[in-house]
């Protein structure tokens, strides 16, 4: 048998290949149906049964010397695309797929959030109280009788039914220790509550009329000559704040008046804005004044059901506007309940 | 209020301390500060010059050429000058060619240049005081004292020579409200004293008055205090032989630094008395009060008054009315009547000086909208020790500027005021405990005793006697002692401490924390953005969304006057957020988390009944319904929170028209309905110019949270290959998917692991009133391999069996 002119003949055309789809003919034209190769290997048939084992033997040799060529020429092919593909130009890191369609939690939401999971994990309370208040737990029940002017600095919506809109989250002090004390108070006591306020007022850039806090609320027994101090209430605001503004913060703690603590407190953190230089966020003074405080007032505890002799403690609230305006930059007020998607989409970010 | 640096000094020395730091200080200790001024700043180039010759100019007949001696501050200068009161020998405040005048009154800065007046050299200006900025004074120059011991001397910077220039602290107002003796300079030096330690100067001692009886009783009015309540003091003393021109500059000056318009001397003493001690007085011409007596009564109910304002005020039978016998005088505590002022030609004065009650003259003041610094003041009930020592006060001044004036009478002072001291004892041991750190005796007690408190050191601690002027309003209890020493001590001098005790992870409220999550899932999840709406809801939109005849909470004074009605529901104004956004975007999904209010049923402290709601609106402006896919939203969403849902029914909610009345379907968990998910009802997305392709869905989170969370189950996996078999089949419109796929599952027995619709086809090439539901029937087996037999068998059988649910397998 005489196949080395069919072997050159094939081995050359394989190498003859210019490239992948000129090498698939060629293999067509072997391997196919009806392929040389094949053919060749078929051919042991027609051969007389003597000559049949050495043909067969010689023939699948020489298959598999062909199937090899072919190999490697097609690795050879394989390697010189993914050179090209390595090596292709024309990529533009600029060029932009489809946007997943994502929704956006409220700013407000995002920071509130934030601070619960932050007291939470201090072990206060997430607490809730309802937005139409009565005037007693409103006013009566924190130290505000009927004629004391702190009623009328409130600017209160007052309601047909004799109730009002709260004006401040302080209403779930009393609530929450009256709960307390009716399910067997165990102290300590420490909650927050975040939530809507409302206050009669015009709307504008820097005024709202409905606006949002975050009480807090600590009492516990006194123990001695300790209980719920200022020491205490310095060390929890500083430790919250830290964290809420992401910095190393100075705060001082200054007088200020509300009637439902005594002593009560402005607690003012050093301006972000010009690091306590003074700037116009500041008025100049390098502070900006973000807390009201104070120790809870006997009178409020009484309310609560508690004896003041026993038990002390401290309270604060917090505007969240205010702190997520700080946060964000936010100029203008009236933005958080515009429902406008331009605005809130521009703070894409969860809670930490 | 403003309060002047240079008012201070004079009960306190201040010297070497900078008034930033004096800022600082009473920010941590008193009160917030808004600001500190400089009154009569840039004033310093001014000198005083002397006029040595005055002629007329030779063009004008108004202006005056003078001849001006600056003396070592730039020689004799030529000034052309307009006022009609310059003469020669005078001496006048002369600003010279380049130098600046400060901006004053709404003008702004001017820079001084030699110039030609009418053809004249000027060489500089004469400055009237308003030019200065010290008054509203502009019919002349002003004009300083040439001779005697205040002679100005030529040459001298004006600011060298007349007390003008001034610091001037501007107290926030709110933060002194419970503070009726921080409404005066002398409340604000005596914190200062206690701040620095410094000696706080006593009140000026008394004036004797002639006496009441006896054989010169002079001239009294009597008084008469009807309502011993409203006015629980009223001090009323004759003064004669007063001069009632303008007040010297000095007291102008001084008053203009604090904001205080000068009027004439007798007034502008009361003023300074008020801005002095915070004690308001009132000084009648005597002639209008006439012989009295004085009486204070209670307005009748619409008794008028005309108040010197020039308005009428009509009255009610709450208001408080100072008489010249019946004759409404002032409105007591708020505001004089129209003519009871001093003139010009007063040379008797009947002056009042009497203490008003707080909430009297606060509900007055506040109804006729009329706030005053007499009614600031006593609003904030002030002391009535206050009333006699303004008098004194009073007279000592007016004596002082006005030798020739005397009281003519005895003090009326009908009730007098008898002090019992009240003792506060503030125990060691509470003191700690409050304020977290402990203080030596010595220390607490010099703190105190700064603040006129009497102190004895007892075993226990201290036992404090209250002064009047603070016994009206703010020291009441122990705790008002613990903050007089803590902001004395200074809260910025107590070391931080952390809160002691058991740390028991805290009770969770599962309600917020199922309304947050829920939130979250929707926003993050799902793809809704958040948004928050008022609890204000339009009268507008009510109307549009059919509600506006349900009972709501509602409010009496409204930001405005169609927003009067709280929400009960938080969809509607939900769906107030859709249409601006729909201009922007082609597609929004909104969400919104809140409360609405039920007026129509209460609870036990008669408070409305409450709903928390989360309230989805998902809207295109054309393209396909978006309600099938919140309707699956709503289903992941509930799987996400452990509360997976039926949505099995229509619902047939009550008091929510904005729901389609028939596309709607309600949510249910665990058999209890939480919620719906329906198409906007066509008519109210008319009213609203939405598109019909919108979808609402409301969650009850209290409803949610009533049923159980339930938690999954573990399934083992499938040992086998599952075999997916879609199926078509063709119904009645009014088969129900939940019918079919019952039926598929009941005809493939326990072979069939789920069924999941993919499709619903309508359209030409089917019979009319039918469609087809094209479903994914997965089969599966626990013991063997499925093969194309089995589905084969299965085929057959839905084939042969959908007549049953009078359906036909397609294809």
């Amino acid at each position: 048998m005489d196949t080395a002119a069919q072997r050159d003949g094939w081995l050359a055309a394989i190498a003859a290949a210019a490239d992948a789809a000129a090498l698939t003919a060629v293999e067509a034209r072997l391997f196919g149906p009806k392929g040389e190769v094949v053919e060749l290997v078929r051919s042991v048939t027609s051969l007389p049964k003597e000559q049949r084992p050495a043909f067969g033997k010689a023939a699948n040799l020489l298959k598999q010397e062909v199937e090899q060529a072919l190999a490697q020429k097609r690795e050879t092919f394989a390697q010189q695309a993914m050179q090209q593909e390595l090596a292709a130009g024309g990529f533009d890191p600029t060029e932009t797929g489809a946007r997943p369609k994502r929704g956006v939690l409220h700013p407000i939401t995002v920071v509130q959030n934030e601070l619960v999971d932050l007291f939470t994990s201090l072990g206060f309370r997430w607490e809730d109280g309802p937005e139409v208040e009565s005037e007693y737990f409103n006013f009566d029940a924190l130290n505000i009788p009927g004629d004391h002017p702190a009623r009328e600095s409130q600017d209160t919506f007052w309601l047909t039914d004799k109730n009002l809109l709260r004006t401040h989250t302080s209403p779930v002090q009393v609530r929450t220790l009256q709960r307390a004390v009716k399910q067997g108070f165990q102290p300590p006591l420490k909650v927050i509550v975040p939530g809507r306020v409302f206050r009669s007022e015009t709307v504008d850039k820097t005024h709202e009329h409905t606006f949002y806090q975050m009480e807090g609320l600590v009492v516990d027994r006194a123990h001695g000559e300790h209980g719920i101090s200022v020491a205490n209430l310095i060390h929890t605001m500083k430790t919250c704040l830290r964290v809420i503004l992401e910095r190393d913060v100075q705060v001082r703690l200054r007088p200020g008046f509300f009637p439902f603590v005594e002593p009560g407190f402005e607690l003012d953190v050093n301006c972000p804005f010009c690091s306590g230089k003074g700037c116009s966020v500041c008025k100049q003074s390098g502070w900006i004044e973000i807390l009201p405080c104070g120790m809870v007032h006997p009178n409020v505890l009484q309310k609560g059901g508690l004896d003041p002799e026993e038990y002390t403690g401290f309270a604060f609230g917090m505007g969240l506007q205010r702190v997520v305006m700080l946060r964000y930059g936010i100029d203008d007020i009236r933005q958080f309940t515009g429902g406008d998607l331009r605005f809130l989409q521009q703070f894409p970010e969860v809670s930490r | 209020m403003k309060i002047s640096l240079r008012w201070l000094s004079r009960h306190v020395d201040l010297t070497g301390i900078e008034p930033r730091q004096i800022l600082a200080d009473l920010t941590m200790s008193t009160a917030e500060i808004d600001g500190l001024i400089r009154f009569g700043d840039g004033l310093e180039p001014l000198v005083v010059g002397h006029v040595r010759k005055r002629e007329k100019h030779p063009d004008a007949d108004k202006l005056s050429v003078c001849e001006v001696d600056l003396g070592s501050a730039g020689g004799v200068v030529q000034i052309v000058c307009g006022a009609p009161n310059v003469a020669a020998g005078q001496r006048v405040v002369v600003i010279k060619p380049g130098d600046t005048l400060p901006a004053s009154g709404g003008k702004g800065a001017l820079k001084i240049k030699v110039g030609k007046i009418r053809g004249v050299e000027s060489q500089g200006m004469i400055c009237s005081e308003s030019e200065l900025g010290l008054s509203e004074e502009h019919d002349g120059i002003l004009v300083l004292p040439a001779d005697g011991p205040n002679a100005a001397p030529i040459g001298a910077r004006f600011v060298d020579v007349l007390p003008v220039q001034d610091w001037v602290f501007e107290i926030d107002n709110k933060s002194v409200n419970h503070r009726p003796d921080l409404w005066g300079h002398y409340g604000f030096a005596r914190e200062l004293a206690a701040i620095y330690g410094r000696p706080l100067q006593p009140l000026p001692a008394k004036v004797a008055f002639p006496p009441a009886a006896g054989s010169n009783p002079g001239i009294k009015v009597d008084v008469q205090v009807d309502d011993k309540q409203g006015c629980p003091r009223y001090c009323g003393l004759v003064l004669d032989g007063v001069q009632s021109g303008p007040s010297p500059h000095a007291l102008r000056w001084q008053l203009a630094a604090v904001g205080q318009r000068a009027i004439s001397l007798p007034v502008d003493l009361t003023n300074y008395v008020m801005l002095d001690l915070g004690q308001p007085m009132h000084a009648f011409d005597l002639r209008h009060v006439g012989k009295g007596p004085i009486r204070v009564r209670k307005a009748k109910a619409n008794e008028t008054i005309t108040t010197l304002d020039g308005q009428v005020r009509k009255l009610t039978d709450q208001d408080l009315l100072v008489c010249a016998g019946d004759k409404p005088e002032a409105l007591a505590g708020v505001m004089g009547g129209a003519g009871t002022m001093v003139a010009a030609d007063t040379t008797q004065l009947f002056l009042e000086s009497a203490n008003f009650h707080a909430s009297t003259i606060r509900r007055t003041s506040m109804r006729l909208g009329l706030r005053t610094d007499a009614s600031a003041r006593f609003e904030k009930a002030q002391d009535p020790a206050n009333a006699e020592h303004a008098v004194h006060h009073f007279v000592r001044l007016l004596q002082q500027y006005c030798p020739t004036a005397k009281p003519a009478g005895p003090l009326v002072d009908p009730l007098g005021f008898h002090y019992a001291p009240k003792t506060i004892s503030l125990r060691r041991a509470r003191l700690l405990q409050k304020l977290g750190v402990r203080l030596e005796d010595d220390k607490v007690a010099a703190i105190l005793r700064s603040l006129a408190f009497d102190v004895t050191v007892t075993a226990a601690g201290f036992d404090c006697v209250v002064p009047s002027f603070r016994a009206t309003k703010d020291i009441a209890i122990e705790d008002d002692l613990i903050e007089e020493v803590g902001r004395m001590f200074r809260y910025d001098n107590i070391p931080e401490r952390p809160l002691q005790g058991v740390q028991a992870p805290p009770v969770r409220n599962e309600e917020l924390f199922l309304g947050r999550r829920l939130v979250e899932v929707a926003c993050l999840e799902l793809g809704a953005s958040e948004v928050y709406n008022y609890s204000f809801t339009p009268d507008a939109l009510l109307q549009a969304v059919g509600a506006f005849e349900h009972a709501y909470v509602q409010v009496q004074n409204p930001v405005a006057p169609e927003q009067t009605r709280i929400r009960r529901h938080v969809l509607p104004s939900l769906l107030g957020s859709v249409g601006q956004n729909l201009r922007a975007h082609a597609e929004v999904k909104l969400c919104e988390h809140g409360k609405g209010y039920h007026a129509e049923m209460r609870d036990e402290h008669k408070l409305p009944h409450e709903v928390r709601e989360l309230a989805f609106v998902w809207s295109r402006r054309d393209g396909a319904h978006p309600f099938l896919e919140l309707r699956e939203a709503m289903a992941s969403l509930l799987e996400r929170v452990g509360r997976p849902a039926v949505m099995a029914r229509v619902w047939h909610g009550k008091d929510q028209p904005w729901v389609h009345p028939t596309r709607a379907v309600a949510i249910d968990c665990d058999g209890s309905p939480v919620g719906y998910v329906a198409h906007l009802h066509p008519g109210v997305a008319r009213a609203l110019q939405l598109p019909v392709t919108t979808a609402i869905a409301c969650l009850d989170v209290r409803a949610l949270l009533a049923n159980g969370r339930s938690v999954a189950r573990y399934q083992p996996l499938p040992t086998f290959p599952q075999l997916p078999v879609d199926v078509a089949l063709l119904v009645d419109e009014a088969t129900q998917v939940a019918q079919v796929v019952e039926f598929l599952r009941t005809t493939g027995r326990k072979l069939v692991k789920d069924v999941q619709l993919f499709e619903v086809y309508r359209g030409e090439r089917l019979p009319a009133g039918k469609k087809s539901l094209n479903l994914t029937v997965t089969l599966g087996a626990d013991d063997r391999t499925l093969t194309d037999e089995d589905e084969g068998k299965f085929l057959a059988k839905v084939r042969e069996n959908a007549v049953q649910i009078g359906a036909e397998l397609r294809g």
